[in-house]
């Protein structure tokens, strides 16, 4: 739960672009007939004056430690790099709507449970090996496998079977109908890894888990023959037991050696997919320095630029992600030169707009930053306190206070530019006046004190100080802790809070996040809410394949929450970011209209071609 | 000396004993666990079904002496179990970043005796005049100056205005010999800055006390030059705290680290460690302790036997 930043402004959205390419996004559409084309398609001189230039090391830092680059495994700290190697099957619009193919070529639902989909043709992974129906089918079933830890498991649970109708073609099966579908796959489980590195990686898993279970196998099988050896003194029944036991045991040990032997040969020479991913992304792998830096060099045969007839995509020779924890010193190594892009908070905007040699972007962010309430049991059982508490906070001022006016006040939990935000709810007004006499007739006229959490980030604490002076002018205490990431797990997990601070990364699929939220197993409930009528509005969007009826119910959900003041909403961040002003192609209108599709599809490159 | 020796070892065994265990409960005492810290950085983190078949995977819902009898066997026979952040063998992370920090001291003890020793000597042969006043005082600053903040002001002077260093990262030296020397110039300077104040401060006192010595003022007598006194005569039995200092700075180094290498992107133990908290990542947050356990102590025996080749008085003892 960290505190993030925002702004206003212009070439800037264009950095989000970069930042996109950088970060998370995935990837974009592809051709199909020149006079159809959809606008994002678009690299003539509307979309830039100049031709793309070839050329340089694109440097960019991350906050965290670099090591797991399967997005399936736990836990992926990396979405940065992971977003350059791989692309994924669907991606989003610029409303964050899954509805751009990219690879796969297009989808038809043939009934609620059944639904075909064209892969497509001609691409390859990074390891040579082709990407095709097959591949796919083997990925989900191991996402699917519990013995993998594939913490994205349970987001592919209505799938029933993948089945192969021929090499670019699979038919899903679902168990429900499945609404979240094309949002899953446009998510973690659609970033598509080759089969032949995640085969040759589940054999390494199997050779060293078998390889630790050896030792006792075999000394099980030793002790039980030794037992044998001394049973003579024994009864033929017990001598009986004993060496069924010892037969099975030295079976079951023979087996494991066979098994074992097997596993070596597939695991021959094979690495780590954590370590050495392989995907169909613009860049691959050069060299993994963990910790430090992840060096990604030029897919020459990145099959987007092939498609749409640009082979010379993507621009950059490589790119180079060195691990930078601390943001001030990010935002020095963007000033010394020593990187072209950093996220930096809104309060160092200035600093980055003042810079001839650097251009700053500010754009929307789909995320939220909300304090979450514990309605079981506690002062915020009450609505009349919950009612209270939104009312008197200014969120406007608040956005202005900490994040230098970098900000969109929030109604709900969609952001204002999502597919699903319900544009008929206001942000809640500031009222102190109001909250005075909600907590005067809930029994708290002398005041009360909520117990609560939030993140110790330097922006967290900033943000807390601000709700906390504006709860006192009503009367209310908020004795926040100033917490580490890990420590703030327990008194969540334990609900020993009334008020906690929260951030909510990267909105897209509305399930994912009303889930989280509002479903008594979400990661952010634990049992904190129970709103009968929002679980079942979650449950049916879950099932409604109808995008109308979809959005409906997601909208209708947003005003149930509203209604019974469940949480309290703050503001939509903006994303504000620094970047070299040698970048060239960042077109904001496009990104604006396009979102994701946009970013994926027009890499950026250096004026000249060098940095 | 051979039963000095194996007394000491045996005496480190027990401490490293009793320590491995203060480190597994002390790590356990840290509120939170790492599936649910991640699940706060990954909110999508499915469900809590998924954090529970973690937590199964890890061996975190085993009881904690079983937890800790399987670690402690796992780790003396080298198998210090696997990060939960990066999937990567503690081990191999921690003697692959091992060799980093080494090359972080052996920086920082250049700048501590390229700055103190000149400044200690200085202030000594100059006692209680505006120079020593002025040696002082440079080094309580040097002791006293926040790490952070040196290290903030250096940045912003060396990368941001004159573009002379890197701002941050690391080149290991088989890379490029020249980047691995900018990119660990400024981060030693840092820490070397705070070991030139205790070194400056340890030597003047140490050279004072040795100069006042009855065999000096013989030696002097004698009629040797200065030059001669301080080089022949003072300056081996004056080092003798000072290889304390060094000792006690390669203590400081590893916790120092902590705060050097976070700030300056060094991948070394510090930084790994800084990581390992903050995800509540066990093996790597135990094995870092025990490791820097196993380093103070050594380096303590090492300095009690270093004490002896300078001092024949206290070998015989």
């Amino acid at each position: 739960m960290r505190q993030i930043k925002s702004g206003k402004s212009s070439p800037l959205l264009a950095m989000l672009t970069v930042l996109g390419l950088l970060i998370f996004l995935p990837m974009t559409p592809v051709s199909g007939q020149e006079e159809n084309k959809p606008g994002w398609l678009e690299w003539g001189e509307k979309y830039w004056p100049t031709k793309p230039v070839r050329g340089g090391i694109f440097q960019a830092a991350a906050p965290y430690y670099i090591g797991v680059m399967n997005p399936n495994h736990f836990p992926v700290m990396d979405w940065v790099t992971i977003s350059h190697l791989y692309d994924k099957l669907i991606i989003h619009d610029a409303r964050y709507k899954p509805t751009i193919p990219w690879l796969a070529e297009s989808w038809t639902y043939l009934d609620d449970r059944t639904m075909l989909m064209k892969l497509r043709k001609g691409v390859r992974f990074h390891d040579g090996s082709e990407f095709n129906a097959a591949g796919l089918k083997y990925q989900m079933e191991w996402i699917l496998d519990k013995n993998n830890g594939a913490w994205s498991r349970t987001w592919l649970e209505p799938l029933e079977a993948v089945e192969v109708v021929d090499p670019h073609t699979v038919k899903w099966h679902f168990k429900r109908p499945w609404g979240a579908f094309l949002g899953t796959m446009a998510s973690v489980p659609g970033y598509m890894i080759s089969p032949k590195a995640l085969k040759a990686d589940w054999a390494l898993s199997e050779l060293q888990r078998l390889k630790r279970r050896m030792g006792s196998l075999k000394r099980k099988a030793e002790e039980t023959r030794e037992q044998v050896e001394k049973s003579s003194d024994k009864d033929e029944a017990e001598k009986g037991r004993l060496e069924q036991e010892a037969r099975e045991a030295a079976l079951t040990a023979s087996e494991a050696e066979s098994r074992l032997q097997e596993l070596e040969k597939l695991a021959e020479g094979a690495k780590p997919l954590d370590a050495y991913p392989v995907g169909t992304g613009p860049y691959m792998l050069e060299k993994n320095s963990p910790g430090n830096y992840v060096q990604l060099t030029r897919n020459p045969d990145w099959w987007f630029g092939k498609s749409v007839g640009m082979p010379e995509m993507p621009y950059y020779d490589g790119l180079k992600v060195a691990v930078i924890p601390d943001p001030s010193v990010r935002l020095a190594g963007l000033k010394a030169g020593q990187l072209d892009l950093a996220i930096i908070n809104p309060t160092q905007y200035k600093l980055v707009e003042n810079d001839p040699k650097l251009k700053g972007a500010i754009g929307p962010l789909n995320w939220l930053v909300w304090l979450m309430l514990n309605q079981n049991g506690g002062p915020c059982k009450d609505i009349r306190v919950r009612k209270a508490i939104s009312h008197a906070i200014d969120r406007k001022a608040l956005i202005m206070g900490t994040q230098n006016g970098l900000g969109r006040e929030a109604s709900c939990i969609f952001p204002d530019s999502h597919w699903t935000h319900n544009p008929d709810l206001q942000p809640i007004a500031y009222d102190p006046e109001l909250s005075k006499r909600l907590l005067a007739e809930a029994g708290y006229a002398g005041g009360l004190t909520l117990r609560g959490f939030t993140s110790n980030e330097p922006v967290s604490q900033a943000f807390a100080k601000a709700v906390m002076a504006m709860l006192e002018k009503v009367g209310i205490k908020w004795d926040c802790k100033l917490l580490g990431i890990a420590a703030m797990a327990e008194p969540f997990t334990k609900r020993d809070y009334d008020m906690a601070g929260g951030l909510y990364q990267w909105i897209f699929e509305p399930d994912h996040i009303a889930t989280a939220l509002y479903m008594p197993d979400g990661v952010l409930n634990y049992e904190r809410n129970h709103n009968e009528k929002a679980m079942e509005l979650i449950r049916r969007g879950r099932e409604e394949m109808n995008e109308d009826r979809r959005r409906a119910i997601y909208q209708e959900l947003e005003r149930v929450l509203y209604e019974n003041y469940e949480d309290v909403w703050l503001w939509y961040p903006m994303m504000v970011t620094g970047a070299n002003a040698r970048i060239e192609g960042v077109n904001v209108d496009m990104l604006k209209a396009y979102g994701e599709g946009y970013v994926r599809s027009h890499p950026t490159w250096f004026k000249d071609g060098s940095r | 000396m051979k039963r000095y020796i194996a007394g000491r070892l045996l005496y480190t065994f027990v401490i490293l004993f009793l320590v491995s265990i203060l480190v597994f409960i002390l790590a356990r005492l840290l509120p939170g666990d790492p599936i649910q810290a991640a699940a706060m950085i990954n909110m999508d983190l499915a469900n809590q079904e998924i954090i529970q078949d973690l937590r199964i995977r890890f061996g975190l819902d085993r009881p904690l002496y079983v937890q800790y009898v399987i670690w402690l066997r796992d780790f003396i026979s080298g198998d210090w179990g696997v990060s939960l952040g990066s999937g990567e063998a503690v081990f191999d992370m921690f003697f692959k970043r091992l060799p980093v920090t080494l090359e972080l001291f052996a920086g920082s003890v250049f700048w501590s005796c390229l700055i103190g020793f000149p400044l200690g000597i200085l202030s000594a042969l100059r006692r209680n005049t505006w120079l020593d006043a002025m040696v002082t005082a440079t080094a309580i600053t040097g002791v006293s100056i926040p790490v952070f903040w040196e290290g903030i002001v250096l940045i912003y002077l060396f990368s941001v205005v004159f573009h002379w260093l890197p701002a941050a990262g690391f080149v290991p030296f088989a890379e490029s010999p020249l980047g691995n020397f900018t990119s660990l110039l400024m981060p030693s300077f840092v820490m070397g800055t705070h070991g030139a104040g205790l070194f400056a401060r340890y030597i003047r006192s140490s050279l004072l006390e040795v100069l006042g010595q009855d065999y000096i003022r013989t030696a002097r007598a004698k009629g040797l030059s200065e030059k001669a006194v301080l080089i022949g005569h003072a300056a081996k039995p004056a080092m003798i705290p000072v290889v304390t200092v060094v000792g006690l700075a390669w203590g400081y180094v590893v916790a120092g680290s902590f705060i050097v290498e976070y700030m300056f992107a060094i991948p070394g133990l510090g930084r790994m460690g800084v990581d390992a908290v903050f995800l509540r990542d066990f093996p790597v947050i135990q094995a870092t302790l025990i490791m820097t356990a196993v380093n103070v102590l050594l380096v303590n025996l090492l300095v009690d036997l270093i004490y002896g080749c300078l001092d024949p008085r206290i070998r015989i003892q």
